[in-house]
């Protein structure tokens, strides 16, 4: 909302610099989002709490600084009756409130002789101000009374409706043009303001068309009225429509002003828009509940702010702010006058105390008593993120939704969006990979030469609810350096990744077996089991959203954390070095490494380390062939092995080979 | 040509190469197709009855020796290129490491002042009821603050949570206090996705509940989460705001950094609000079952603090992963 330092001055002294307002404003809690200066004046911009629709006027935002700067109001907006009004029996209104429960009052006034024209130029500069385009003297009048004392009030063409307003809801199907022509479907959710045949208004809301004003009005129905917040702000929200009248009746409007705000009105239409005479005012509620008593505890509000407040502070500023005590010394009860809605509950009256007092007379204090249980749940994702950048990996995350074509897992059903972000992202992530996926292909295009990035977040499904899920992802080529020569980036990195990772985490006697799952490319996946549950899998991807090679992995994470640990647990250092052999023998290409370590494994007698120190393949050493070179650190504990006591195991070992169809290279 | 010298020639090529490239041309001038020592084992079928046995014999092995010898230097000359060179200015041979997502750092760095303050870390599910999201938070339909949540709905009419607060309520049903907790996870707001406003977000809430604790332990409390977040001279203020879940309600400025008070297009008039903050409302404890205890709860948005602890200008650049933007920051540097 906007209001300008000028209009404000008219209701209150305010001595201040337009910043210092500003300043005393947000300590109050209205919050200056911004301060435009203008050659005379400063136009403030308010972000005003949904709880305080008191301040959604100049009156409103005028009593606040009185309070607290301790000044009364220079102005009261009080009008009786114009002279010369007459009640006209030959210009007849009826009001009925069918809908009793929707409006609780219903102010109507009828007022002829009117001449449409501009406004005078105070009414449209200010309204400018505030932000309200001016159109003409009568509609300009009815939004000068609500920016100024924060009522909404329609105008009707008397003469384009019947005599007789109903209110009612509307029926299903039922339709109205409204003021912007924009044709609207309603339904009985909805509240109407109707003449004899049709709906001449969206209570609330908006005008219908047909009963606007018009250059040619000449007599007009002055609504002043009180609905029901919560069936203005759903229809508002139905159709998608929020005006000034819709935004402030569905916080609560005043029901004690609607009379005040119908006379200031009248006085206005008689002095500008050159209104003859006062025909009638209808008020269908001429006594509704203005006040409230709600009850203050000077100890709970004591407790609350952690500091002792004193009684004549505390009256003094429920006097500024117009709430009148009972005079009970520790429990009063407090009138809370009908525009401060938002004043329900004790704690209600304590926030004010507070507020006026200022937050920054309220001390700090920090201690406790350690008494105070800590909850333990387990779960600790930093150290499997720590791994994964040590492992070079760096941590993205995406927003959750994707594209359904990502759900390609039989009996895997995703989460669907009722109001989606972007239309064909319309559902809850089943994995993290699209999102990695794309995060590749925008660094690539970028210039990027190698990329590897790892995602911690939850994944969605019908069947499993929420999962979370650690994913990664590495495409490109390897990074560059004096030292090595560049290569791309290729299934062994990824599962290297994957090996180190479980071991870091000390998870042993994994298996990997066939990789099953649609987003890998089966030859070159592995899927990774615990336990004999599959926990996830890693390899090349199946894609066609970059052209790049891009190997990933996908784990759940629950299920890889909960995997029983290794037991760490000492075992033996050697003191003498060991004996090394390198072995070169020549399989089959399609004879797996795993066959060949296992082999040596289960044939050597002595304590052993494994490692593959070279692999290639050449027509030279034949077709469908690969050559291996293994090499083998045997340990003993007491000694080094001699070459006389490792000859038998060497023997084993080659017999052993042979029956893969190894072929041993000297 | 005798195949000692060409065996002496070789190895001493083998040996003087100064790349894979150059070794490759080695290998290819004596063991490629036409190579030396393969147009001498090609020709052995030519040789005398007494010759044949012995030059096979020697070429043969001497095949396998170069392969070797190929192989061996290959990998010296991958591995130490540049042995003997001199130059200590070369860039050391770094093992690659990734980053941490700044929204990973920060909220550990928020989370563990949290924790040395003696609160407990606790955790909730993303897709939430519209009770607990809402309703159990003084928050019922068609209540106006909805407004400031807007929601998005999933087709089975529940929701993905606005807020972290609805851990608050399903801690509460389980944990009787007193109780300190902070709540960290994803939330979801709907909104654009410009330089300001992102569809989602991380949060941060904490609660402490007991028999006495009052705007004063609040103001305390957060107090030092301030001066140990954004430095322990940075201007701290406490201006009344509103919530739904909290009365008395408060909001948690400081003053800019980036203009330091002066006011700028970040800030307004010079201060920007952190977080929100309050104490509980009576509503909130009646639906947690507490009526009779006190409590005060405040709530943060990461990536503000971020965006305001670290100078990001534009929020999407947490959700686009650029490896140029994650690169900037590790733990040890904020
Ligand atoms: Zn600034």
């Amino acid at each position: 909302m906007k209001v300008n330092y000028n209009w404000l001055s008219l209701w209150v002294d305010i001595n201040l610099s337009p910043d210092d307002l500003a300043n005393l404003l947000n300590h109050l809690g209205i919050e200056v989002e911004n301060i435009e200066l203008t050659s005379n004046d400063a136009i403030f911009t308010l972000d005003i709490t949904p709880n305080r629709p008191d301040l959604l006027s100049i009156q409103g935002i005028s009593r606040e600084i009185a309070a607290k700067t301790d000044k009364n109001l220079k102005k009261v907006i009080n009008y009786q009756i114009p002279e010369g009004a007459r009640q006209d029996k030959e210009i007849e209104l009826s009001v009925t409130i069918e809908s009793v429960g929707d409006c609780a009052r219903y102010v109507a006034s009828l007022i002829d002789g009117i001449e449409i024209g501009p406004s005078p130029s105070f009414i449209s500069e200010r309204l400018e101000k505030c932000g309200i385009r001016s159109i003409n003297n009568v509609i300009d009048i009815t939004n000068y009374v609500l920016l100024e004392i924060g009522q909404p009030l329609h105008a009707f063409d008397y003469d384009r409706i019947g005599n007789k307003i109903i209110v009612r809801r509307a029926k299903n199907g039922e339709t109205i043009v409204t003021l912007e022509e924009e044709e609207k479907v309603l339904s009985n959710l909805d509240l109407v303001i109707a003449d004899n045949r049709k709906p001449i208004a969206i209570a609330g809301v908006i005008g219908g068309e047909s009963s606007g004003i018009t250059e040619k009005t000449k007599t007009i129905v002055l609504e002043s009225a009180f609905f029901k917040p919560e069936l203005i702000r759903k229809t508002s929200r139905r159709l998608k429509l929020s005006t000034e009248s819709s935004y402030r009746f569905e916080r609560k409007a005043d029901i004690g002003i609607l009379r005040t705000a119908s006379l200031y009105a009248l006085h206005l239409l008689l002095k500008y828009a050159k209104g003859k005479s006062v025909c009638s005012i209808i008020d269908t509620n001429t006594n509704p509940e203005l006040t409230r008593e709600v009850p203050f505890s000077f100890e709970k509000t004591n407790r609350l702010l952690g500091k002792r407040v004193e009684k004549e502070e505390v009256n003094a500023i429920f006097n500024k702010l117009g709430f009148r005590s009972n005079g009970d010394d520790t429990n009063p009860k407090i009138e809370i006058p009908s525009y401060r809605r938002d004043i329900e509950i004790e704690e209600d009256l304590t926030e004010e105390i507070g507020r006026f007092i200022g937050y920054d007379n309220i001390p700090s204090r920090f201690g406790y008593s350690n008494e105070h249980p800590i909850i333990k749940e387990e779960r600790d994702i930093l150290p499997i993120k720590r791994i994964m950048t040590s492992l070079g990996f760096s941590e993205a995350m995406n927003i959750p939704f994707i594209e359904p074509s990502w759900v390609k897992r039989e009996g895997e059903n995703p989460i669907e969006l009722k109001n989606p972000m972007w239309s064909d992202k319309n559902i809850l992530r089943v994995t993290l990979l699209p999102g990695l996926i794309s995060n590749v292909k925008r660094n690539l295009n970028r210039g990027e030469e190698s990329v590897a990035l790892f995602e911690v977040g939850k994944v969605f499904t019908r069947e499993r609810e929420e999962e979370e899920m650690v994913a990664g992802i590495l495409a490109g080529n390897m990074p560059i350096n004096w030292y090595e020569s560049q290569r791309p980036a290729d299934f062994y990195n990824i599962k290297g990744t994957i090996e180190v990772l479980l071991k870091e985490l000390n998870i042993g006697g994994y298996q990997f077996s066939e990789c099953k799952d649609p987003f890998y490319i089966t030859e070159r996946a592995l899927s990774l089991n615990l336990d004999k549950s599959t926990i996830g899998c890693f390899g090349l991807l199946c894609q066609d959203i970059c052209k790049a090679d891009i190997f990933g992995f996908e784990f759940n994470l629950h299920k890889l954390l909960s995997s029983p640990k290794e037991k760490i647990q000492y075992l033996r250092t050697y003191r003498f070095p060991p004996i090394k052999r390198d072995l070169s023998i020549v399989v089959d290409e399609k004879t797996p490494y795993d066959r060949v370590k296992n082999i040596i494994n289960s044939i050597i007698t002595h304590d052993v380390k494994i490692e593959l120190i070279d692999v290639y393949k050449d027509p030279k050493i034949g077709n469908n062939k690969k050559s291996l070179t293994i090499r083998l650190e045997l340990y003993h504990p007491a000694k080094t092995l001699t070459e006389e006591e490792i000859k038998k195991d060497m023997e084993n070992v080659i017999k052993g080979l042979s029956k893969l169809g190894a072929d041993l290279r000297k | 040509m005798k195949l000692h010298e060409l065996e002496k020639n070789a190895r001493k090529e083998i040996e003087e190469t100064a790349t894979s490239e150059e070794l490759e041309k080695v290998r290819i001038r004596y063991l490629g197709r036409k190579g030396k020592l393969t147009e001498i084992l090609h020709s052995i079928g030519n040789l005398s009855k007494e010759e044949k046995p012995v030059v096979g014999r020697v070429a043969n092995r001497l095949k396998i020796e170069l392969d070797q010898l190929i192989l061996i230097r290959k990998k010296n000359l991958e591995e130490s290129r540049t042995l003997g060179l001199e130059d200590l200015s070369l860039p050391g041979r770094k093992p690659t490491i990734g980053n941490l997502h700044p929204l990973t750092i920060l909220s550990e760095e928020i989370i563990n002042i949290f924790i040395s303050m003696g609160f407990s870390v606790v955790e909730g599910p993303e897709i939430e009821t519209d009770y607990y999201n809402f309703t159990a938070l003084n928050t019922p339909p068609e209540h106006p603050a909805r407004d400031l949540h807007d929601t998005f709905y999933l087709k089975d009419g529940r929701l993905l949570r606005t807020h972290t607060s609805p851990v608050q309520i399903r801690i509460m049903e389980k944990h009787s206090p007193p109780l300190r907790i902070i709540s960290p996870g994803r939330c979801y707001r709907v909104d654009t996705f410009d330089p300001s406003h992102s569809p989602t977000f991380m949060q941060i809430e904490g609660l402490w509940v007991d028999k006495d604790v009052s705007m004063a332990d609040l103001f305390g409390t957060l107090k030092i989460f301030a001066r140990k977040t954004f430095g322990g001279d940075t201007k701290v203020e406490f201006l009344p705001g509103y919530f739904p879940f909290t009365e008395p309600s408060a909001e948690l400025w400081i003053q800019c950094p980036f203009c330091t008070g002066k006011g700028c297009s970040v800030c307004h008039q010079g201060n920007i609000e952190i977080l929100g903050c309050g104490m509980v409302h009576p509503n909130v404890l009646k639906n947690m079952g507490y009526s009779e205890f006190l409590g005060f709860a405040f709530g943060m948005g990461v990536e503000r603090i971020a965006m305001i602890k670290y100078n990001i200008n534009d929020i999407r650049l947490f959700y686009q992963n650029d490896l140029q933007f994650l690169k900037q920051f590790n733990e040890s540097k904020l």
